[in-house]
Protein backbone atom coordinates (compact mmCIF):
# COMPACT_ATOMS: atom_id res chain seq x y z
CA UNK A 1 0.00 0.00 0.00
CA UNK A 2 1.09 3.30 -0.74
CA UNK A 3 0.71 6.97 -0.58
CA UNK A 4 0.16 9.45 -3.48
CA UNK A 5 0.00 12.98 -4.81
CA UNK A 6 -2.76 15.27 -5.67
CA UNK A 7 -1.82 15.89 -8.89
CA UNK A 8 -5.12 18.34 -9.84
CA UNK A 9 -4.39 21.43 -10.22
CA UNK A 10 -0.57 21.92 -9.40
CA UNK A 11 2.40 21.92 -11.97
CA UNK A 12 5.55 20.61 -9.47
CA UNK A 13 7.73 21.05 -12.04
CA UNK A 14 10.57 18.79 -13.51
CA UNK A 15 11.47 15.37 -11.58
CA UNK A 16 14.64 14.32 -10.63
CA UNK A 17 15.71 11.49 -8.71
CA UNK A 18 17.72 10.59 -5.20
CA UNK A 19 17.95 7.18 -3.27
CA UNK A 20 16.49 5.94 -0.17
CA UNK A 21 18.55 2.39 0.69
CA UNK A 22 19.89 2.27 -2.52
CA UNK A 23 17.25 2.69 -4.56
CA UNK A 24 15.86 5.22 -6.71
CA UNK A 25 12.90 7.52 -5.66
CA UNK A 26 11.32 10.29 -7.29
CA UNK A 27 10.77 13.63 -6.55
CA UNK A 28 10.67 17.44 -7.29
CA UNK A 29 11.89 20.75 -6.52
CA UNK A 30 10.82 22.04 -3.13
CA UNK A 31 9.87 18.38 -1.79
CA UNK A 32 10.06 17.16 1.37
CA UNK A 33 12.34 13.82 1.64
CA UNK A 34 9.07 12.47 4.06
CA UNK A 35 6.44 13.40 1.29
CA UNK A 36 8.61 11.85 -1.61
CA UNK A 37 9.01 8.92 0.37
CA UNK A 38 5.47 8.64 1.30
CA UNK A 39 4.40 8.89 -2.31
CA UNK A 40 6.69 6.14 -3.18
CA UNK A 41 5.76 4.06 -0.07
CA UNK A 42 8.19 4.09 1.71
CA UNK A 43 7.09 4.71 5.31
CA UNK A 44 9.82 3.31 7.57
CA UNK A 45 12.58 5.95 8.32
CA UNK A 46 13.77 4.96 11.27
CA UNK A 47 14.73 2.08 13.75
CA UNK A 48 14.36 2.88 17.27
CA UNK A 49 17.85 2.90 19.15
CA UNK A 50 16.35 0.86 21.98
CA UNK A 51 13.67 -1.40 21.35
CA UNK A 52 14.26 -1.60 17.61
CA UNK A 53 10.69 -0.49 16.37
CA UNK A 54 10.00 0.97 13.18
CA UNK A 55 9.07 4.74 13.29
CA UNK A 56 7.89 7.07 10.70
CA UNK A 57 6.50 10.67 10.21
CA UNK A 58 3.99 11.20 12.73
CA UNK A 59 3.90 14.92 13.56
CA UNK A 60 4.68 16.15 10.16
CA UNK A 61 5.63 19.87 11.68
CA UNK A 62 9.72 19.44 12.93
CA UNK A 63 8.32 18.49 16.37
CA UNK A 64 8.48 14.84 16.92
CA UNK A 65 11.86 13.75 15.08
CA UNK A 66 10.17 10.40 14.64
CA UNK A 67 10.86 11.25 10.88
CA UNK A 68 14.70 11.35 11.20
CA UNK A 69 17.04 9.93 8.66
CA UNK A 70 20.35 9.87 7.74
CA UNK A 71 20.92 12.33 4.48
CA UNK A 72 24.21 12.15 2.97
CA UNK A 73 25.61 10.48 5.75
CA UNK A 74 24.39 12.91 8.53
CA UNK A 75 22.57 11.51 10.81
CA UNK A 76 19.46 12.58 12.40
CA UNK A 77 17.75 15.21 9.87
CA UNK A 78 14.40 15.39 9.90
CA UNK A 79 12.93 14.36 6.40
CA UNK A 80 9.39 16.11 7.06
CA UNK A 81 11.73 19.42 7.15
CA UNK A 82 14.17 19.09 4.87
CA UNK A 83 13.54 19.20 0.80
CA UNK A 84 14.81 16.32 -1.28
CA UNK A 85 17.70 17.62 -3.57
CA UNK A 86 19.04 15.50 -7.08
CA UNK A 87 21.27 12.40 -6.39
CA UNK A 88 20.86 13.02 -2.41
CA UNK A 89 21.85 9.56 -0.36
CA UNK A 90 18.81 8.46 2.20
CA UNK A 91 18.87 5.83 4.65
CA UNK A 92 16.61 4.63 7.03
CA UNK A 93 18.30 5.02 10.40
CA UNK A 94 18.92 3.00 12.73
CA UNK A 95 19.76 4.00 16.92
CA UNK A 96 21.45 7.66 16.58
CA UNK A 97 22.74 6.75 12.99
CA UNK A 98 26.68 5.67 11.91
CA UNK A 99 28.41 4.53 14.62
CA UNK A 100 25.75 3.35 16.41
CA UNK A 101 27.44 -0.11 16.50
CA UNK A 102 24.41 -1.41 14.49
CA UNK B 1 23.87 42.12 18.04
CA UNK B 2 20.68 42.99 15.72
CA UNK B 3 18.20 45.39 16.24
CA UNK B 4 14.75 45.86 16.43
CA UNK B 5 11.61 47.20 17.73
CA UNK B 6 9.34 44.44 17.90
CA UNK B 7 11.05 40.42 17.63
CA UNK B 8 8.15 38.53 16.45
CA UNK B 9 8.78 34.53 17.43
CA UNK B 10 6.52 32.27 14.73
CA UNK B 11 5.73 33.43 11.53
CA UNK B 12 1.93 31.39 11.38
CA UNK B 13 -1.46 33.34 11.36
CA UNK B 14 -0.88 35.47 14.47
CA UNK B 15 3.23 36.12 14.37
CA UNK B 16 2.46 37.41 10.51
CA UNK B 17 -1.13 39.38 11.44
CA UNK B 18 1.31 41.11 14.47
CA UNK B 19 4.08 41.85 11.87
CA UNK B 20 2.15 43.35 9.23
CA UNK B 21 -0.29 45.58 11.68
CA UNK B 22 3.04 47.18 13.81
CA UNK B 23 5.09 47.61 10.66
CA UNK B 24 2.06 49.51 9.16
CA UNK B 25 2.59 51.66 11.87
CA UNK B 26 6.31 52.79 11.07
CA UNK B 27 7.63 49.65 13.69
CA UNK B 28 10.88 47.91 12.57
CA UNK B 29 10.13 44.67 12.97
CA UNK B 30 12.16 41.14 12.62
CA UNK B 31 10.12 37.77 12.49
CA UNK B 32 11.92 34.78 13.20
CA UNK B 33 10.71 31.73 11.60
CA UNK B 34 11.85 27.94 12.46
CA UNK B 35 10.28 26.70 8.85
CA UNK B 36 11.96 27.56 5.82
CA UNK B 37 8.55 29.52 4.45
CA UNK B 38 6.37 31.44 6.15
CA UNK B 39 2.26 30.37 7.26
CA UNK B 40 2.91 28.00 10.18
CA UNK B 41 0.93 25.29 10.28
CA UNK B 42 -2.42 26.64 9.33
CA UNK B 43 -1.42 28.47 6.12
CA UNK B 44 1.14 26.03 5.00
CA UNK B 45 2.76 26.88 1.71
CA UNK B 46 3.69 24.81 -0.98
CA UNK B 47 7.03 24.96 -2.89
CA UNK B 48 7.63 28.16 -4.16
CA UNK B 49 8.37 26.49 -7.40
CA UNK B 50 5.19 24.66 -7.76
CA UNK B 51 2.62 26.16 -10.14
CA UNK B 52 -1.08 26.43 -9.42
CA UNK B 53 -2.39 25.31 -12.64
CA UNK B 54 -6.25 25.77 -11.30
CA UNK B 55 -8.32 26.20 -8.54
CA UNK B 56 -9.40 22.81 -6.56
CA UNK B 57 -11.42 22.62 -2.94
CA UNK B 58 -7.79 22.72 -1.71
CA UNK B 59 -7.31 26.55 -2.78
CA UNK B 60 -10.23 28.14 -0.48
CA UNK B 61 -7.76 29.94 1.76
CA UNK B 62 -5.15 30.90 -0.86
CA UNK B 63 -6.41 34.76 -0.36
CA UNK B 64 -5.57 35.49 2.94
CA UNK B 65 -2.12 32.71 2.36
CA UNK B 66 -0.92 35.06 0.29
CA UNK B 67 -1.52 38.52 1.82
CA UNK B 68 -0.21 36.96 4.94
CA UNK B 69 3.13 35.60 3.12
CA UNK B 70 3.29 39.00 1.10
CA UNK B 71 3.98 40.02 4.92
CA UNK B 72 7.57 39.08 5.00
CA UNK B 73 8.50 41.68 2.11
CA UNK B 74 6.64 44.13 3.47
CA UNK B 75 8.38 48.13 4.60
CA UNK B 76 10.08 47.50 8.12
CA UNK B 77 9.15 43.68 8.26
CA UNK B 78 12.71 41.85 8.43
CA UNK B 79 11.75 38.09 7.81
CA UNK B 80 14.20 35.34 9.02
CA UNK B 81 13.32 31.79 8.13
CA UNK B 82 15.14 28.61 9.53
CA UNK B 83 15.67 30.20 12.54
CA UNK B 84 15.53 28.29 15.41
CA UNK B 85 14.65 30.38 18.90
CA UNK B 86 16.22 28.59 21.58
CA UNK B 87 17.58 31.20 24.70
CA UNK B 88 15.95 34.25 26.06
CA UNK B 89 19.81 35.13 27.64
CA UNK B 90 18.47 38.49 29.00
CA UNK B 91 15.21 40.85 28.91
CA UNK B 92 14.56 41.73 25.39
CA UNK B 93 17.27 39.63 24.47
CA UNK B 94 16.84 36.56 22.28
CA UNK B 95 19.45 34.22 20.90
CA UNK B 96 18.34 31.83 17.69
CA UNK B 97 20.53 29.52 15.80
CA UNK B 98 20.39 30.05 12.20
CA UNK B 99 23.88 28.29 10.29
CA UNK B 100 26.03 31.44 9.58
CA UNK B 101 23.63 33.88 10.53
CA UNK B 102 23.56 32.60 14.23
CA UNK B 103 22.83 35.13 16.81
CA UNK B 104 20.86 37.33 19.20
CA UNK B 105 18.48 40.00 18.60
CA UNK B 106 17.75 43.26 21.27
CA UNK B 107 13.59 44.60 21.22
CA UNK B 108 11.84 46.68 22.83
CA UNK B 109 9.27 44.05 22.56
CA UNK B 110 8.48 40.47 22.43
CA UNK B 111 5.74 38.90 20.73
CA UNK B 112 5.94 35.16 21.23
CA UNK B 113 3.39 33.10 18.48
CA UNK B 114 4.74 30.12 18.91
CA UNK B 115 1.46 28.37 17.36
CA UNK B 116 0.60 24.49 18.68
CA UNK B 117 1.31 20.58 18.10
CA UNK B 118 -1.21 17.65 18.12
CA UNK B 119 -1.48 16.79 21.78
CA UNK B 120 -0.05 13.25 21.99
CA UNK B 121 -2.35 10.41 21.76
CA UNK B 122 -0.41 7.37 22.94
CA UNK B 123 -2.64 3.73 22.66
CA UNK B 124 -1.26 0.54 21.78
CA UNK B 125 0.22 0.49 18.50
CA UNK B 126 0.43 4.27 17.96
CA UNK B 127 4.04 4.24 17.28
CA UNK B 128 4.23 1.98 13.93
CA UNK B 129 4.86 4.01 10.54
CA UNK B 130 1.45 4.84 8.86
CA UNK B 131 -0.10 6.46 12.33
CA UNK B 132 0.10 10.01 11.60
CA UNK B 133 -1.07 13.19 13.62
CA UNK B 134 -4.11 15.21 11.90
CA UNK B 135 -2.05 18.52 11.65
CA UNK B 136 0.74 15.99 10.23
CA UNK B 137 -1.57 15.02 7.82
CA UNK B 138 -3.13 18.83 6.82
CA UNK B 139 0.45 19.99 6.64
CA UNK B 140 1.25 17.38 3.62
CA UNK B 141 -1.88 18.17 2.64
CA UNK B 142 -1.03 21.79 2.27
CA UNK B 143 2.51 21.98 2.02
CA UNK B 144 2.88 19.36 -0.14
CA UNK B 145 -0.06 17.71 -1.79
CA UNK B 146 0.58 14.73 -0.80
CA UNK B 147 -1.39 12.10 0.94
CA UNK B 148 0.35 9.52 3.48
CA UNK B 149 -1.88 6.32 2.76
CA UNK B 150 -4.37 5.27 1.30
CA UNK B 151 -6.60 2.98 2.81
CA UNK B 152 -7.30 5.44 5.74
CA UNK B 153 -8.80 5.81 8.93
CA UNK B 154 -10.00 9.04 11.16
CA UNK B 155 -10.16 9.00 14.83
CA UNK B 156 -10.20 11.72 17.47
CA UNK B 157 -11.79 14.38 19.30
CA UNK B 158 -12.63 17.85 18.05
CA UNK B 159 -13.35 20.07 14.55
CA UNK B 160 -9.87 18.63 13.40
CA UNK B 161 -11.47 15.62 12.72
CA UNK B 162 -14.33 16.31 10.05
CA UNK B 163 -11.65 18.32 8.41
CA UNK B 164 -9.21 15.59 8.11
CA UNK B 165 -11.81 13.03 6.85
CA UNK B 166 -12.93 15.75 4.37
CA UNK B 167 -9.21 16.04 3.17
CA UNK B 168 -9.23 12.24 2.69
CA UNK B 169 -12.24 12.27 1.01
CA UNK B 170 -11.34 14.97 -1.70
CA UNK B 171 -8.07 13.86 -2.43
CA UNK B 172 -9.33 10.63 -3.29
CA UNK B 173 -8.63 8.29 -0.26
CA UNK B 174 -9.77 5.33 0.27
CA UNK B 175 -11.73 6.78 3.49
CA UNK B 176 -13.27 3.58 5.73
CA UNK B 177 -14.02 5.24 9.35
CA UNK B 178 -14.08 8.44 10.67
CA UNK B 179 -14.52 8.67 14.33
CA UNK B 180 -15.13 11.21 16.97
CA UNK B 181 -15.45 10.40 20.76
CA UNK B 182 -17.39 12.91 21.72
CA UNK B 183 -21.37 12.39 21.02
CA UNK B 184 -21.20 15.46 19.05
CA UNK B 185 -24.50 15.08 17.33
CA UNK B 186 -26.48 14.26 20.89
CA UNK B 187 -25.25 17.50 21.61
CA UNK B 188 -25.27 20.09 18.27
CA UNK B 189 -28.80 21.74 19.83
CA UNK B 190 -27.62 22.75 22.77
CA UNK B 191 -24.19 24.63 21.20
CA UNK B 192 -25.68 25.60 17.64
CA UNK B 193 -26.62 28.97 18.97
CA UNK B 194 -22.98 29.59 20.21
CA UNK B 195 -21.19 28.51 17.25
CA UNK B 196 -23.50 29.99 15.04
CA UNK B 197 -21.65 33.11 16.03
CA UNK B 198 -19.34 32.11 13.23
CA UNK B 199 -21.96 31.04 10.48
CA UNK B 200 -18.79 30.24 7.77
CA UNK B 201 -17.52 28.12 10.16
CA UNK B 202 -20.57 26.42 10.68
CA UNK B 203 -21.35 25.95 7.15
CA UNK B 204 -17.88 24.46 6.30
CA UNK B 205 -18.48 21.87 8.66
CA UNK B 206 -21.17 20.97 7.16
CA UNK B 207 -19.45 20.83 3.82
CA UNK B 208 -16.71 18.47 5.68
CA UNK B 209 -19.61 15.80 6.88
CA UNK B 210 -21.04 16.03 3.33
CA UNK B 211 -18.18 15.31 1.93
CA UNK B 212 -17.05 12.25 4.29
CA UNK B 213 -20.65 10.86 3.70
CA UNK B 214 -20.36 10.95 0.00
CA UNK B 215 -17.03 9.06 0.09
CA UNK B 216 -19.22 6.61 1.49
CA UNK B 217 -16.80 5.84 5.07
CA UNK B 218 -18.75 5.65 8.07
CA UNK B 219 -18.83 8.85 9.97
CA UNK B 220 -19.48 7.24 13.94
CA UNK B 221 -19.63 9.52 16.64
CA UNK B 222 -19.09 8.41 20.45
CA UNK B 223 -16.80 6.18 19.09
CA UNK B 224 -12.36 6.08 19.66
CA UNK B 225 -9.29 4.19 18.25
CA UNK B 226 -7.74 1.77 21.15
CA UNK B 227 -5.47 -0.11 19.27
CA UNK B 228 -3.24 0.18 16.17
CA UNK B 229 -1.70 -3.20 14.67
CA UNK B 230 0.54 -4.32 12.27
CA UNK B 231 4.21 -5.75 12.06
CA UNK B 232 6.53 -3.00 11.20
CA UNK B 233 3.64 -0.89 9.25
CA UNK B 234 -0.12 -0.18 10.09
CA UNK B 235 -2.04 -2.91 8.80
CA UNK B 236 -5.67 -2.38 11.10
CA UNK B 237 -6.97 -0.42 13.48
CA UNK B 238 -9.38 -1.61 16.00
CA UNK B 239 -12.08 0.85 16.83
CA UNK B 240 -14.64 0.98 20.15
CA UNK B 241 -17.55 3.08 21.13
CA UNK B 242 -16.84 5.05 24.18
CA UNK B 243 -19.34 6.64 26.67
CA UNK B 244 -19.72 10.26 27.99
CA UNK B 245 -17.36 9.64 30.99
CA UNK B 246 -14.62 8.62 28.56
CA UNK B 247 -14.82 4.61 29.07
CA UNK B 248 -14.11 2.44 26.42
CA UNK B 249 -16.84 -0.70 25.54
CA UNK B 250 -14.40 -3.49 24.10
CA UNK B 251 -17.16 -5.77 23.19
CA UNK B 252 -18.70 -4.02 20.77
CA UNK B 253 -14.97 -3.10 19.05
CA UNK B 254 -14.67 -2.82 15.19
CA UNK B 255 -11.56 -3.99 13.36
CA UNK B 256 -10.41 -1.86 10.31
CA UNK B 257 -7.54 -3.04 7.78
CA UNK B 258 -6.05 0.53 7.10
CA UNK B 259 -2.36 1.56 5.87
CA UNK B 260 -3.00 5.25 7.01
CA UNK B 261 -4.87 6.47 10.67
CA UNK B 262 -4.93 9.86 11.27
CA UNK B 263 -5.34 10.80 14.85
CA UNK B 264 -6.17 13.90 16.55
CA UNK B 265 -7.16 14.23 19.88
CA UNK B 266 -6.96 18.45 20.16
CA UNK B 267 -3.89 20.67 20.19
CA UNK B 268 -0.93 21.64 22.80
CA UNK B 269 0.06 25.42 22.16
CA UNK B 270 3.80 25.37 22.50
CA UNK B 271 4.92 26.88 25.39
CA UNK B 272 8.45 25.79 25.76
CA UNK B 273 9.86 29.63 25.37
CA UNK B 274 7.61 31.20 27.69
CA UNK B 275 8.32 28.38 30.10
CA UNK B 276 12.36 29.60 29.56
CA UNK B 277 11.04 33.10 29.90
CA UNK B 278 9.90 32.64 33.11
CA UNK B 279 6.11 33.69 32.53
CA UNK B 280 3.71 32.81 34.90
CA UNK B 281 1.66 29.57 33.96
CA UNK B 282 -2.03 28.41 34.55
CA UNK B 283 -3.87 24.92 33.46
CA UNK B 284 -6.61 25.69 31.10
CA UNK B 285 -7.81 22.39 30.03
CA UNK B 286 -10.17 23.79 27.29
CA UNK B 287 -7.57 25.42 25.44
CA UNK B 288 -5.04 23.09 25.76
CA UNK B 289 -3.20 23.00 29.17
CA UNK B 290 -0.71 24.51 30.44
CA UNK B 291 -0.92 28.66 28.71
CA UNK B 292 1.00 31.64 29.81
CA UNK B 293 -1.00 33.74 31.61
CA UNK B 294 -1.75 37.16 30.16
CA UNK B 295 -3.02 40.44 31.66
CA UNK B 296 -4.34 43.31 29.54
CA UNK B 297 -2.96 43.71 26.25
CA UNK B 298 -1.83 40.18 26.08
CA UNK B 299 1.27 40.96 28.07
CA UNK B 300 2.85 37.83 29.88
CA UNK B 301 3.88 37.92 33.56
CA UNK B 302 7.29 39.26 31.94
CA UNK B 303 6.77 42.79 31.35
CA UNK B 304 7.77 43.71 27.51
CA UNK B 305 6.48 40.02 26.46
CA UNK B 306 3.02 39.28 24.76
CA UNK B 307 2.36 35.86 23.77
CA UNK B 308 -0.31 35.03 20.83
CA UNK B 309 -2.63 33.04 18.89
CA UNK B 310 -2.78 29.30 19.72
CA UNK B 311 0.64 29.18 21.36
CA UNK B 312 -1.02 31.81 23.83
CA UNK B 313 -4.37 28.80 24.17
CA UNK B 314 -5.55 27.23 21.60
CA UNK B 315 -8.18 29.32 20.06
CA UNK B 316 -8.17 28.08 16.32
CA UNK B 317 -7.13 30.47 13.42
CA UNK B 318 -9.69 33.19 13.69
CA UNK B 319 -8.44 34.09 16.80
CA UNK B 320 -5.17 33.42 15.99
CA UNK B 321 -5.62 35.96 12.95
CA UNK B 322 -7.12 38.44 15.04
CA UNK B 323 -5.36 38.56 18.25
CA UNK B 324 -2.00 39.09 15.90
CA UNK B 325 -2.91 42.12 14.20
CA UNK B 326 -4.47 43.70 17.71
CA UNK B 327 -0.96 42.49 18.77
CA UNK B 328 0.32 44.65 16.13
CA UNK B 329 -1.60 47.84 16.96
CA UNK B 330 -0.89 47.10 20.89
CA UNK B 331 2.64 46.93 20.05
CA UNK B 332 2.78 50.36 18.04
CA UNK B 333 0.64 52.35 20.40
CA UNK B 334 3.12 51.02 23.14
CA UNK B 335 6.15 52.31 21.39
CA UNK B 336 4.87 55.36 20.88
CA UNK B 337 3.68 55.13 17.06
CA UNK B 338 0.01 55.35 17.64
CA UNK B 339 -2.00 57.86 20.20
CA UNK B 340 -4.25 56.33 22.38
CA UNK B 341 -7.21 57.67 20.30
CA UNK B 342 -5.44 56.11 17.40
CA UNK B 343 -5.05 52.86 18.80
CA UNK B 344 -8.58 53.05 20.33
CA UNK B 345 -10.20 53.43 17.19
CA UNK B 346 -8.37 50.75 15.54
CA UNK B 347 -8.20 47.95 17.98
CA UNK B 348 -12.38 48.16 18.89
CA UNK B 349 -13.84 46.42 15.77
CA UNK B 350 -10.93 43.70 16.15
CA UNK B 351 -12.00 43.10 19.69
CA UNK B 352 -15.45 43.00 18.77
CA UNK B 353 -14.46 40.24 16.66
CA UNK B 354 -12.70 38.21 18.62
CA UNK B 355 -15.92 38.74 20.64
CA UNK B 356 -17.83 36.49 18.40
CA UNK B 357 -14.76 34.16 18.00
CA UNK B 358 -14.85 33.71 21.83
CA UNK B 359 -18.93 32.83 21.63
CA UNK B 360 -17.74 30.24 18.89
CA UNK B 361 -15.29 28.63 20.99
CA UNK B 362 -17.52 28.25 23.86
CA UNK B 363 -19.90 26.13 21.71
CA UNK B 364 -17.47 24.53 20.15
CA UNK B 365 -15.90 23.38 23.93
CA UNK B 366 -19.45 22.15 24.58
CA UNK B 367 -19.55 20.22 21.43
CA UNK B 368 -16.43 18.56 21.91
CA UNK B 369 -15.49 18.72 25.63
CA UNK B 370 -14.83 14.57 26.82
CA UNK B 371 -12.73 13.36 29.09
CA UNK B 372 -9.31 11.89 28.46
CA UNK B 373 -9.47 8.47 28.34
CA UNK B 374 -5.69 7.58 26.92
CA UNK B 375 -4.51 5.94 30.67
CA UNK B 376 -6.83 3.60 30.43
CA UNK B 377 -5.97 2.04 26.86
CA UNK B 378 -1.78 1.69 27.73
CA UNK B 379 -1.03 -1.52 28.28
CA UNK B 380 2.54 -2.40 29.61
CA UNK B 381 4.11 -2.52 26.41
CA UNK B 382 1.99 0.59 25.35
CA UNK B 383 5.33 3.52 24.73
CA UNK B 384 5.33 6.85 26.38
CA UNK B 385 8.27 8.51 25.46
CA UNK B 386 8.61 7.65 21.70
CA UNK B 387 12.28 9.38 21.87
CA UNK B 388 13.61 6.85 24.25
CA UNK B 389 11.44 4.01 23.61
CA UNK B 390 9.56 3.78 27.64
CA UNK B 391 6.58 2.15 27.93
CA UNK B 392 3.98 2.58 29.85
CA UNK B 393 4.78 -0.52 32.18
CA UNK B 394 8.31 0.63 32.65
CA UNK B 395 7.04 3.97 33.98
CA UNK B 396 4.07 2.38 36.48
CA UNK B 397 7.32 0.00 37.99
CA UNK B 398 9.00 2.61 39.22
CA UNK B 399 6.21 4.25 40.33
CA UNK B 400 5.32 1.36 42.39
CA UNK B 401 8.94 1.54 43.05
CA UNK B 402 8.65 4.50 45.18
CA UNK B 403 9.77 6.53 41.93
CA UNK B 404 6.85 8.88 42.18
CA UNK B 405 8.12 12.33 40.77
CA UNK B 406 8.18 13.98 37.77
CA UNK B 407 12.07 14.22 38.68
CA UNK B 408 12.50 10.53 39.65
CA UNK B 409 10.86 9.66 36.17
CA UNK B 410 12.55 11.54 34.31
CA UNK B 411 15.81 10.75 35.88
CA UNK B 412 15.45 7.24 35.79
CA UNK B 413 13.96 6.48 32.57
CA UNK B 414 14.89 9.42 30.37
CA UNK B 415 11.14 9.74 29.64
CA UNK B 416 11.01 13.43 28.01
CA UNK B 417 14.59 13.63 27.50
CA UNK B 418 14.76 12.51 23.86
CA UNK B 419 15.23 14.82 20.77
CA UNK B 420 11.35 15.69 21.58
CA UNK B 421 12.43 17.66 24.40
CA UNK B 422 8.72 16.17 26.24
CA UNK B 423 6.56 17.54 23.80
CA UNK B 424 5.08 13.74 22.76
CA UNK B 425 5.57 12.43 26.71
CA UNK B 426 5.09 15.08 29.28
CA UNK B 427 1.89 15.52 28.94
CA UNK B 428 1.11 11.63 29.57
CA UNK B 429 3.81 12.02 32.02
CA UNK B 430 2.02 14.18 34.28
CA UNK B 431 -1.27 12.23 33.60
CA UNK B 432 0.19 8.73 35.16
CA UNK B 433 1.55 10.92 38.31
CA UNK B 434 -1.60 12.59 38.88
CA UNK B 435 -3.50 9.12 38.28
CA UNK B 436 -0.64 7.44 41.34
CA UNK B 437 -0.67 10.04 43.13
CA UNK B 438 -4.47 11.29 43.04
CA UNK B 439 -3.15 14.88 42.93
CA UNK B 440 -4.58 17.12 39.81
CA UNK B 441 -2.76 17.19 37.11
CA UNK B 442 -2.18 20.77 37.43
CA UNK B 443 -0.73 20.36 40.59
CA UNK B 444 1.83 17.90 39.32
CA UNK B 445 5.49 19.64 39.16
CA UNK B 446 6.13 20.32 35.59
CA UNK B 447 10.08 19.64 35.14
CA UNK B 448 12.67 22.59 35.17
CA UNK B 449 12.52 24.21 31.21
CA UNK B 450 16.02 23.40 30.03
CA UNK B 451 18.41 25.33 27.41
CA UNK B 452 17.68 25.07 24.25
CA UNK B 453 14.20 25.71 24.03
CA UNK B 454 14.78 23.75 20.83
CA UNK B 455 17.13 21.29 19.47
CA UNK B 456 20.18 23.32 18.14
CA UNK B 457 23.52 22.15 16.80
CA UNK B 458 26.85 22.93 18.25
CA UNK B 459 28.06 23.98 14.95
CA UNK B 460 25.43 26.56 14.78
CA UNK B 461 25.82 27.88 18.15
CA UNK B 462 29.66 27.90 17.36
CA UNK B 463 29.19 30.33 14.73
CA UNK B 464 28.43 33.40 17.21
CA UNK B 465 31.05 36.05 17.98
CA UNK B 466 30.37 36.28 21.82
CA UNK B 467 32.51 38.42 24.45
CA UNK B 468 35.17 36.34 26.24
CA UNK B 469 32.93 34.41 29.67
CA UNK B 470 34.13 35.56 32.61
CA UNK B 471 34.87 33.30 34.67
CA UNK B 472 33.48 32.36 38.54
CA UNK B 473 35.45 31.56 41.05
CA UNK B 474 33.69 29.08 42.66
CA UNK B 475 31.94 26.95 40.47
CA UNK B 476 30.06 25.89 42.45
CA UNK B 477 27.93 29.29 43.47
CA UNK B 478 25.91 31.05 41.98
CA UNK B 479 27.21 34.21 39.81
CA UNK B 480 26.04 36.31 42.67
CA UNK B 481 27.07 34.77 45.59
CA UNK B 482 30.92 34.73 44.30
CA UNK B 483 33.23 35.74 47.43
CA UNK B 484 35.80 38.18 46.04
Amino acid sequence: MTGFRITDGIDRGTAFQFTCDGEAVTAYPGESIAAALMAAGHRRTRVSARSQMSRGLYCGMGVCWECIMVVDGKPAVRACMTPAEPGMKVQTQHGVGPGDGA
Amino acid sequence: MRETDLVIVGAGAAGLSAASEAAKHGLSVTVLDDNLLPGGQYFRRLPTSYRHTKETVFDKERARADALYATTGQKGVTYLNDAVVWEAPEDGVLAFARGADSGRIRAKLTIIASGAHDRPAPFPGWTLPGVVTAGGLQNLLKGQRVIPGRRAVVAGNGPLVLLVGATLARAGAELREVVEAAPILKRLAGSIADLLAMPKIVRQAADYRLAIMKSGAKLRTGWTVIEARGANELEEVVLAPIDEAGKVNRSRSRTVKADLLVVGFGLMPSIEMVRLMDCKLEWKPLRGGWVPVRGANFETSRPGVLAVGDGAGIGGVEMALREGKLAGVIAAERLGKLSRDQAASLKAPIQSEIAKVETFRRGLERLYAMPPAFLDLLTPETIVCRCEDVTAGELRARQDAGFGSTAALKGTTRTTMGRCQGRNCLRTLLALIAQASGQPIDQVMMPRPRLPARLVTIGDLLQEELPPIEMPKDPHLPRGEQVS
